[in-house]
C-alpha cells in the first residue's frame, strides 16, 4: 500500500484498503477558521444536537480577521469564542497566523494522521506526511465533532515525479505554478497526488509545503510527500506529542506515474481567472499592478519576506504601489524581527500587517475597485474574491511580487539580478 | 423518476459563482438559494426556479470546500446535477446534503440548456428524447446516505461501527 492506503486502512481498523472503497475512519485533526467554523458551530449546535467526543483534537483559528472591520463580523468573532469555551476546543483568536501555518506551529499536524477542514487548502498538510483533505461542515458537524470520525472514499494515487534543478532566481512556488498548468484545473480530479523525486527530496519542509497547497487547484483530494529525516526533525523542533511515521512501501501500487524536470523553467504568473492561467513572466510583463501583497494561505512564510528583501533592500517601491507583508504565523513575524527584514521592508515603502490570512477574500483588507490589480504570494486569483470582479491578480513567487512593486507593473525578477546571476 | 427541463452550465464552474463568499454566514438553504449563480446574472435565477436538474460541463463545483454550493442548489429545488466530472468536494457536499452528483458525459453532451430529460436512479439512466444513457450508481454506502437526506439525518438514524458505515446499525 502507499501512504494514503496505510493511513486510511490503520485509521478505520482495517488491515488492508483498495482504491474506490469507501471507509470510515479516526480523524487526529480539525482545522476550522473563524469563517467556515462559524458555520459548522451553528450546525453542530442547531441540527446535531451532540457533545464534542474529542476537543482536544479541534482547533479554530481566527485568520480571515485580524480585526474586525463592522459589528456583524464582531458578533460571529464572539459566537465563535463562546462556541470554544463551551465545548473546550483550541482557540487561536486574531493575530495568530493563517491556519494552516498555525496548525503546524502548534503541532497539531503531525506525520502519519488524518487532518480535516472546510479550508479547500487543508490538502497542504499532505508536506508532513499526513492524509489531509478539505471537508464540508456537514461532515465535521455529523461525524467528526461527535464521533471523531468521517468516511472517506480511498483514492487512486499519482506519483507525481519531479526532477531538475532551478535557475537562478526562479523558486520552488514558480515550479508550483507551473505544475498547476501542467497538471490542468480538473486534471486529477478525485485522486491522491504523490509530489516526490530528487527536487521535492531536496526541498526544505515550507518549500515542499507548496506543491499539496495546489492539489485543490487540479481537482486532487490530497496531495502529499514522503516523510523522512527533515520531517521528523521539523515537527520535533515543534511538539513533543509522539507521532507514527508512516511511508509507502516499496510496492505501493499508483494509477500512474508523471515525470517533470524544472530546469528550463522561467518565472512564472498566474493571472486571474484561474490558477491555471499560468505563464511565463514575461507574458504578463508591463500589466500594470497597484497592489502588492506577501500573504494569504499560500504566502507569508519567512522564505517569501526573505526573497522581497533581498530584491527590496536599499531600493523604494513604485509610487502609487501599495505593499501589504502579512506573516504567516507569529514566529515569522518575530523571526523577521530578528533577521532585520522588518526595517528592510518597510523603509522599502512596504506596510505590515499582522498575521493572519491578509487579503484572501477580502474579509478585513484587501479590497480591490474594477481597475485595480493585485500580485500576490496568494493561493487563488478567482474574480470577485478581492471586491471587484473585474479586478485582477497575479500570482507568483515573492521575488517576482516584489520586482513588479518597484516598476509598478508585472516585472522579470532577473531584471534586478546581478551578474553572478544572484539577486 | 425525476426531471423536465434542465439549466445547463459550461466547464469548471466554480463555488464562488454557485455561492459567492459573502453569503456564507448563512445555512438556510433557502435564503442561500436567493443567490445562487448570482454573479451570472438575475435571469440565472429564474430557470433554475423552473428546473429540478442542473446539466454541466466538467470539474462542476471547484474552488472551496464551502458546503452552501450544494445546499444552496437543494434550496434552490434542485433533485440533480448530471455533470462530465465534478470537483471531489462538491460531490462529497452533494452526498452529505442529499443532492444527486451524477457523472454521465453522454447525456450531457446530448442535452442544450432548457431541454428535458428524465433520471431513474433505479436503473442507473437518464434520459434525453428517444435517447438513454447509463451511469455508475454509487456504492450502498453512499447510497443510503442519499436515501436518508443527506449525512446529519443519517447519522441521527444509523449507528456507527469501528470501521464501516452500517446500515441499520
Amino acid at each position: 500500500m502507499n501512504l494514503v492506503e496505510k493511513i486510511l486502512a490503520r485509521a478505520s481498523g482495517r488491515a488492508k484498503v483498495s482504491p474506490g472503497e469507501v471507509v470510515v475512519a479516526n480523524v487526529d485533526t480539525l482545522l476550522l477558521h473563524d469563517l467556515s467554523g462559524y458555520i459548522t458551530s451553528r450546525v453542530f449546535e442547531r441540527e446535531v444536537k451532540m457533545p464534542m467526543r474529542y476537543p482536544e483534537r479541534v482547533a479554530m483559528v481566527f485568520d480571515h480577521h485580524f480585526s474586525p472591520p463592522n459589528e456583524e463580523r464582531a458578533n460571529i468573532l464572539e459566537e465563535n469564542r463562546a462556541f470554544a469555551r463551551r465545548h473546550g476546543i483550541h482557540l487561536f483568536d486574531c493575530g495568530s497566523g493563517n491556519i494552516h501555518h498555525v496548525g503546524v506551529r502548534n503541532g497539531l499536524v503531525r506525520p502519519g494522521t488524518i487532518v480535516v477542514g472546510s479550508d479547500s487548502h487543508t490538502p497542504v498538510h499532505g508536506a508532513l506526511g499526513c492524509f489531509a483533505v478539505g471537508l464540508g461542515n456537514n461532515s465535521h458537524a455529523a461525524m467528526v465533532m461527535p464521533f471523531g470520525k468521517a468516511w472517506f472514499r480511498v483514492p487512486e494515487t499519482i506519483q507525481v515525479n519531479i526532477s531538475g534543478r532551478h535557475k537562478p532566481v526562479v523558486t520552488p512556488r514558480d515550479a508550483a505554478l507551473w505544475l498547476t498548468g501542467q497538471i490542468g484545473e480538473g486534471g486529477a480530479v478525485y485522486k491522491a497526488l504523490q509530489f516526490t523525486g530528487p527536487y521535492i527530496k531536496d526541498l526544505e519542509i515550507w518549500d515542499r509545503w507548496l506543491f499539496p497547497l495546489i492539489t485543490i487547484d487540479v481537482g486532487g483530494k490530497c496531495g502529499y510527500v514522503e516523510p523522512d529525516e527533515k520531517t521528523i526533525a521539523f515537527v520535533r523542533s515543534l511538539t513533543d506529542e509522539p507521532f507514527d511515521l508512516v511511508t509507502s512501501d516499496p510496492d505501493g501500487e499508483y494509477e500512474a506515474v508523471w515525470e517533470y524536470d524544472i530546469s528550463e523553467l522561467e518565472p512564472q504568473v498566474a493571472a486571474s481567472p484561474t490558477l491555471g492561467n499560468v505563464k511565463p513572466v514575461g507574458e504578463f510583463a508591463g500589466a500594470p499592478v497597484q497592489w502588492a501583497e506577501l500573504g494569504g494561505h499560500g504566502g507569508g512564510r519567512l522564505e517569501d519576506i526573505r526573497q522581497a528583501a533581498e530584491i527590496l533592500r536599499g531600493r523604494k517601491i513604485a509610487p502609487g504601489v501599495k505593499f501589504n507583508v502579512v506573516p504567516s504565523s507569529r514566529t515569522v513575524f518575530a523571526e523577521a524581527c530578528r533577521e532585520g527584514l522588518v526595517d528592510v521592508l518597510h523603509a522599502a515603502g512596504c506596510s505590515w500587517f499582522p498575521p493572519c490570512s491578509g487579503s484572501n477574500q477580502a474579509i478585513n483588507m484587501g479590497a480591490m475597485s474594477k481597475t485595480e490589480a493585485m500580485v500576490s504570494t496568494h493561493a487563488r486569483n478567482f474574480p470577485g474574491r478581492n471586491g471587484s470582479p473585474e479586478a485582477m491578480m497575479y500570482l507568483s513567487s515573492a521575488y517576482t511580487v516584489a520586482a513588479s512593486a518597484l516598476k509598478g507593473c508585472i516585472a522579470d525578477p532577473r531584471e534586478f539580478c546581478n551578474k553572478g546571476g544572484t539577486v | 423518476m425525476m426531471g423536465g427541463v434542465c439549466i445547463k452550465f459550461g466547464d469548471s464552474v466554480n463555488t464562488d459563482v454557485i455561492i459567492p463568499g459573502r453569503y456564507l454566514v448563512s445555512i438556510d438553504p433557502v435564503e442561500l438559494a436567493k443567490h445562487a449563480f448570482e454573479p451570472l446574472g438575475p435571469e440565472i435565477q429564474g430557470q433554475l426556479r423552473r428546473s429540478q436538474i442542473i446539466v454541466a460541463g466538467s470539474n462542476f463545483g471547484c474552488g472551496s470546500a464551502r458546503e452552501q454550493a450544494a445546499s444552496c442548489l437543494v434550496g434552490a429545488g434542485i433533485k440533480a446535477v448530471i455533470a462530465k466530472s465534478f470537483a471531489r468536494v462538491f460531490f462529497r457536499n452533494s452526498i452529505n446534503t442529499g443532492l444527486l452528483a451524477i457523472v454521465c458525459p453522454e447525456a450531457v453532451d446530448a442535452i442544450a440548456d432548457g431541454g428535458e430529460l428524465a433520471i431513474d436512479m433505479a436503473t442507473g439512466a437518464v434520459t434525453v428524447g428517444d435517447k438513454t444513457f447509463h451511469f455508475d450508481p454509487y456504492p450502498e454506502s453512499l447510497q443510503s446516505i442519499i436515501d436518508a437526506g443527506g449525512l446529519i439525518p443519517y447519522v441521527a438514524k444509523h449507528v456507527l461501527s469501528a470501521g464501516e458505515v452500517r446500515k441499520n446499525g
